[in-house]
């Protein structure tokens, strides 16, 4: 990463790829598991968006393994909010962990986290 | 007329020259930004793969730098097959990096 | 005074907490077959163990990142895939064998069946865990594992020739059975420098809160603690060759093993065994299962912590309870517990490299170690390790094959 005087310079894989994002609170919002960039032609690629959700994951590990991680994340109903997609003019900050200017509750990244939520507070000693 | 890809399906993979000859893999990309948005200004294309993200240990236990590096300009890559990269200049007109 | 204390808790839950099934089993046999041959074995392994350890505590200390954090970090998710995968089957073949082993302990003790343990083992296991924290189980199993020190007095009550026992720390070229050495040499190494350990020992610098002025502290708990872990290990190694060796069994299961404490333990000498094969199991297989959850929850950036509230971190939760239930369900299907230790020993050591290699790259990188980087001494016993670790990695299956 380089700063150049008005305009900042980042190496994509080694600076976001794979990073934490946190929301502008500093609350964890997982991983940047995926990113997605919008071809235009007679103008150089943007950055579209960050993507999190383990369908992002499974499908760098391989398309079909990505379909089928979709396949449980719908069974589990949590698939219409996978993956997480954030617009990369979000990303305020591009350090340690990646900062973006949303609340983690603006986002479906908590998703799966709540809906164990529910039935974990049903077993006793849940704190 | 605008496309979506994955960037990170498109890292790793070979990128071929236009006679389809294996040229390297694209393993990073350098981005700048301008005004709201993050460009794409170049690809990092390397022969050493995985190597390029290890660094430094790699050299110190092979003791050189696996593969040589070329760095190209956002308009001599062509990724409307994300599934193989191509490239649209001729390997001379890249810098290395 | 307070930091004097905490460091002698560690160290010695760290005696307590060494042997598990793998160690146990793979001294059991080395000593019952060679003697005292392969004592530089175990102290070699523990050499490696403890400094990869400090490697992992500091970086974590440094970086506020675990391992499994850091490599999905520095090296993307295309890398760690393999050794994350790899680990997490490794974890559930050696969590069934441990959980075998505690059932194992409790039919000597009780002379009841054994299947069907492991069905109240398994939720004691999770109960520990739902319940604890992070000080309860790290001090709990250690200072429990105390009764591992058996080992320790059984080999001294034996009065082994000293200098018998000296020349089995130099390595040499046994005169029968050479794959058989050769396997049991790589098994041990694979039973000791168990990856678990090395995430588990970094995920617990940040559930202890280390900051850098307590390297100091980790560094001693590495090296004096696992040092003195080690001895338990060569006490295993030492009463199985004096008691076992001469009557030529092969040890092939734990049965056999607990035989190794008549001379010193008469009539005890079975309960003894099986309370220490039984705790060092149970130890084992809290910190196995702790890790899983610290593996997969820190490799896909869920919150994890065994001192948050459970409602706080519901993915990390799941994911170890998920992985307690598998191999549980592994370990009723009644494979056989000494096997599956075995098995899962060779798979650490297949992909050792793959571990030790991130290590190479993070002591070096200012981002994760700041200043306190690997000197060349130490880069150097990594690279080689790298190497040696391919090496073996590349034999462990033949010679599972041949000496197995």
């Amino acid at each position: 990463m380089e700063e150049h005087g008005l305009t900042r310079t980042i190496d994509v894989v080694h600076d976001v790829l794979d990073k934490h994002i946190v929301d502008r609170n500093g609350r964890e919002m997982g991983r940047v598991d995926g990113i997605s960039v919008e071809l235009r032609g007679g103008a150089p690629p943007r950055l579209a968006e960050v993507l999190i959700g383990a369908s992002v994951l499974g499908s760098r590990v391989n398309a079909v393994v990505g379909r089928w991680v979709q396949g449980v994340e719908h069974g589990l109903g949590i698939g219409e909010e996978r993956p997480v997609r954030i617009r990369f003019s979000h990303v305020d900050e591009i350090g340690d962990k990646v900062k973006v200017d949303l609340a983690v509750g603006e986002t479906g990244s908590e998703t799966l986290e709540r809906r164990l939520r529910t039935w974990i507070l049903k077993i006793p000693g849940s704190r | 007329m605008s496309d979506t890809i994955r960037l990170d399906r498109v890292i790793g993979r070979t990128i071929r020259t236009a006679n389809n000859r294996k040229l390297g893999r694209l393993e990073e990309c350098r981005a700048e930004r301008r005004g709201d948005s993050w460009v794409i200004t170049e690809w990092v294309i390397g022969a050493a793969g995985l190597f390029e993200r290890l660094g430094v240990g790699v050299r110190m236990i092979l003791g050189f730098d696996a593969g040589s590096s070329f760095v190209a300009r956002w308009d001599q890559v062509d990724l409307r097959n994300p599934d193989r990269p191509r490239l649209v200049c001729s390997v001379e007109e890249l810098k290395r990096a | 005074m307070k930091k004097i204390f905490n460091l002698l808790l560690g160290v010695v839950t760290s005696i307590g907490g060494f042997v598990e099934a793998g160690s146990i089993s793979t001294a059991a046999q080395g000593g019952a077959e060679f003697g005292f041959a392969l004592l530089w074995a175990i102290a070699v392994a523990t050499i490696i163990l403890a400094m990869l350890a400090e490697m992992a505590g500091r970086g974590a200390t440094v970086s506020k990142q675990s391992m499994a954090a850091a490599v999905r970090q520095r090296f993307g998710f295309h890398y760690q895939m393999i050794p994350l995968g790899a680990e997490l089957i490794i974890d559930l073949l050696l969590l069934a064998a441990e959980i075998g082993g505690i059932a194992v302990a409790i039919r000597l003790l009780t002379g009841a069946g054994f299947q069907w343990w492991v069905l109240p083992i398994g939720l004691v296991v999770w109960l520990v865990l739902w319940f604890g924290n992070f000080t309860i189980i790290e001090d709990g199993v250690g200072l429990l594992g105390m009764i591992t020190v058996s080992f320790i007095v059984a080999a001294w009550q034996l009065h082994p020739e000293p200098k018998a026992v000296a020349t089995g720390f130099i390595p040499s070229i046994p005169d029968h059975d050479l794959t058989r050495y050769a396997f049991l040499t790589v098994s041990i190494v694979g039973a000791t420098v168990s990856p678990y350990l090395l995430n588990f020992y970094s995920s617990g610098a940040i559930e202890e809160k280390w900051t850098e002025p307590d390297l100091w502290i980790n560094r001693t708990t590495s090296y004096l603690g696992m040092g003195f872990g080690s001895i338990v290990s060569m006490g295993v190694l030492v009463t199985s060759a004096v008691v076992l060796g001469p009557l030529q069994i092969r040890v092939d299961s734990y049965e056999q093993a607990a035989l190794m404490f008549v001379p010193a333990f008469g009539r005890w000498a079975v309960t003894l065994f099986a309370c220490a094969l039984g705790v060092g199991c149970f130890g084992a297989a809290i910190e196995i299962t702790l890790n899983a959850g610290y593996v997969l929850s820190q490799s896909f950036g869920w919150p994890w912590g065994i001192d948050k509230a459970r409602r706080d971190a519901t993915r990390f939760c799941t994911a170890f309870t998920v992985v307690l239930l598998l191999s549980v369900l592994i370990a009723v299907v009644g494979f056989d517990p000494l096997q599956m230790t075995l098995i899962s020993v060779a798979l650490t050591v297949v992909i050792m490299p793959l571990v030790v290699l991130p290590f190479l790259v993070l002591m070096n990188d200012h981002q994760y170690v700041k200043q306190h980087k690997a000197g060349p001494l130490a880069n150097g016993f990594l690279a080689a390790l790298t190497i040696v670790g391919a090496l073996m990695a590349l034999v462990v299956i033949p010679l599972e094959i041949f000496g197995g």
